[in-house]
């Protein structure tokens, strides 16, 4: 394996489930500027839940979200790599098992995703040197301080267009973002991504 | 002029902006929208909050402005910052009245040369009836009090809430009539209003359903957030109500404001029905 990619230690830290620190508001109790996000009539997400606590963050925060995360002209599987290491490398819970659902359903493999969380060994996996060179850059900016390495950002350089580098850059700085939220409000993973995890071997 | 003062001159959202200066009271009426009572928590919004917002509003092109509560009585600073907000724009203030003494009376006398109208509840002419609603003695403070305000030359209307205004005996009706006529408040400052669902009242099974679809748009600022109306910061079961949530932020007053006037722009067409609440 790559000395640039992480070796994440079997994390018990961070997986425990916990109840949400602050209200998640239901349809009945949700602010007008968020109620195009309950019209479905489904439970919304708890990141949805929780932000309609401030209406005016919320109409702002989740347009952002959804444009940086979801499909682009990056295709969603390679999204899903970067959102599900960042998340494990995070430790966040929430992040981790909601995208692993996610990115089961984006094409990523169950082996493949034990790798990104740190239950497998990632090059043993993974053998694409574009990935492999992206997710050494995902470590080193979930992880790192200052500057990424010469020798990191000059394999990903390869790997990548500039267009593909900022965005993806900006998928990890955003799973960051919400990695710290998710964890420290102790949002809950729903019944339902608890239940497809457990049949997929993957809880 | 701005944006938010065309959307007002044209009636499209509220000339008022209201205040919740607190939501503690000294009574626990059975319909109070915010379930004030003694003890909860103040929730104050602050005297000077309050008067710099209300300057902002005027430049605004906001016309009016409203206190509401809890009983903003309570707050010793009270009748300072009425007298400031009346000397901006003319003011109305709910008040439960049962807590003008002596003191308090002598300070709200500056009222009486300002634009300022204390708006103070009396919901049947009999005691026992107002005072089931209302509680002990308040029939008695507000006959009491409502005179003693009208003799200091300060603007005084009468409020009247029930269950269903529609269904109203009008005899019961026409006794309360002479009651504020006799102590000095004409027809023209007697508003009669339904009890609203939210709150303590719907707790109690009271009321008429009142949403987004069914409330005029007039921005009211309280310690929580800004609010689609003044019938939005409701607390029920101790939780505020976050439904007619407009936005956290309520300063600089513009931006809520602008919110509340992109709301209404997109509000759906054709389900205007006002309650009429003031």
């Amino acid at each position: 394996m790559s000395s640039s990619v992480t070796q994440l230690p079997h994390a018990e830290n961070g997986n425990r489930a916990t109840a949400s620190v602050v209200g998640l508001l239901d349809a009945q109790q949700a602010p007008i500027l968020a109620r195009p996000y309950y019209a479905d009539g489904r439970p919304p997400s708890p990141i949805t839940a929780s932000l309609a606590q401030v209406p005016e963050i919320l109409e702002l925060t989740l347009p952002f979200v959804g444009r940086v995360l979801g499909p682009t002209a990056v295709d969603v599987r390679t999204k899903e790599l970067v959102i599900v290491r960042t998340s494990a490398l995070m430790e966040c819970r929430y992040c981790v098992q909601t995208h692993t659902a996610v990115a089961l359903d984006s094409g990523v493999s169950a082996e493949e995703l034990r790798a990104l969380r740190g239950e497998g060994e990632i090059e043993a996996v993974f053998t694409d040197p574009g990935e492999l060179a992206l997710l050494a850059w995902v470590d080193a900016v979930a992880l790192g301080r200052g500057a990424v390495s010469e020798d990191v950002t000059a394999r990903a350089k390869e790997a990548m267009g500039d267009p593909e580098l900022v965005e993806l850059t900006l998928v990890a700085s955003a799973t960051l973002m919400l990695n710290r939220y998710c964890s420290a409000l102790g949002l809950p993973t729903s019944a339902s991504t608890l239940s497809r995890l457990a049949d997929e071997g993957l809880a | 002029m701005t944006a938010v003062g065309e959307m007002i001159a044209e009636g499209q959202i509220g000339d008022r902006l209201w205040f919740y200066a607190n939501y503690h009271c000294n009574l626990r009426c059975t319909y109070c929208l915010t379930e004030s009572a003694p003890g909860v928590e103040r929730r104050e919004f602050g005297k000077d909050q309050m008067l710099e917002r209300a300057r902002e509003a005027k430049e605004l092109g906001f016309t009016r402005l409203g206190v509401s509560g809890g009983e903003p009585f309570l707050l010793d600073y009270m009748p300072e910052l009425v007298t400031s907000l009346g000397s901006e724009l003319p003011t109305i203030v709910l008040s439960n009245a049962t807590v003008f003494n002596k003191r308090r009376l002598k300070e709200i006398e500056p009222l009486a040369d300002l634009p300022v109208h204390v708006q103070i509840s009396l919901d049947h002419p009999e005691p026992e009836d107002n005072d089931e609603m209302r509680g002990p003695e308040n029939f008695r403070k507000v006959m009491e009090a409502v005179p003693k305000l009208v003799e200091r030359g300060i603007g005084v209307r009468i409020a009247t809430t029930l269950e269903d205004p529609d269904a109203a005996d009008p005899h019961e009706m026409e006794r309360l009539c002479e009651l504020h006529r006799a102590m000095g408040v004409p027809d023209e400052d007697h508003v009669v209003r339904p009890i609203i669902n939210r709150g303590r009242a719907a707790s109690n099974g009271m009321g008429v359903l009142a949403g987004f679809e069914q409330l005029e748009p007039e921005l009211t600022l309280t310690a929580d957030g800004a609010f689609y109306s003044p019938f939005g910061p409701t607390v029920r079961g101790g939780q505020l109500d976050t439904d007619l949530l407009v936005s956290r932020t309520t300063a600089p007053v513009r931006e809520p404001a602008e919110t509340l006037a992109r709301i209404v722009a997109n509000r759906p067409a054709g389900n205007d029905a006002s309650i009429g609440i003031r």
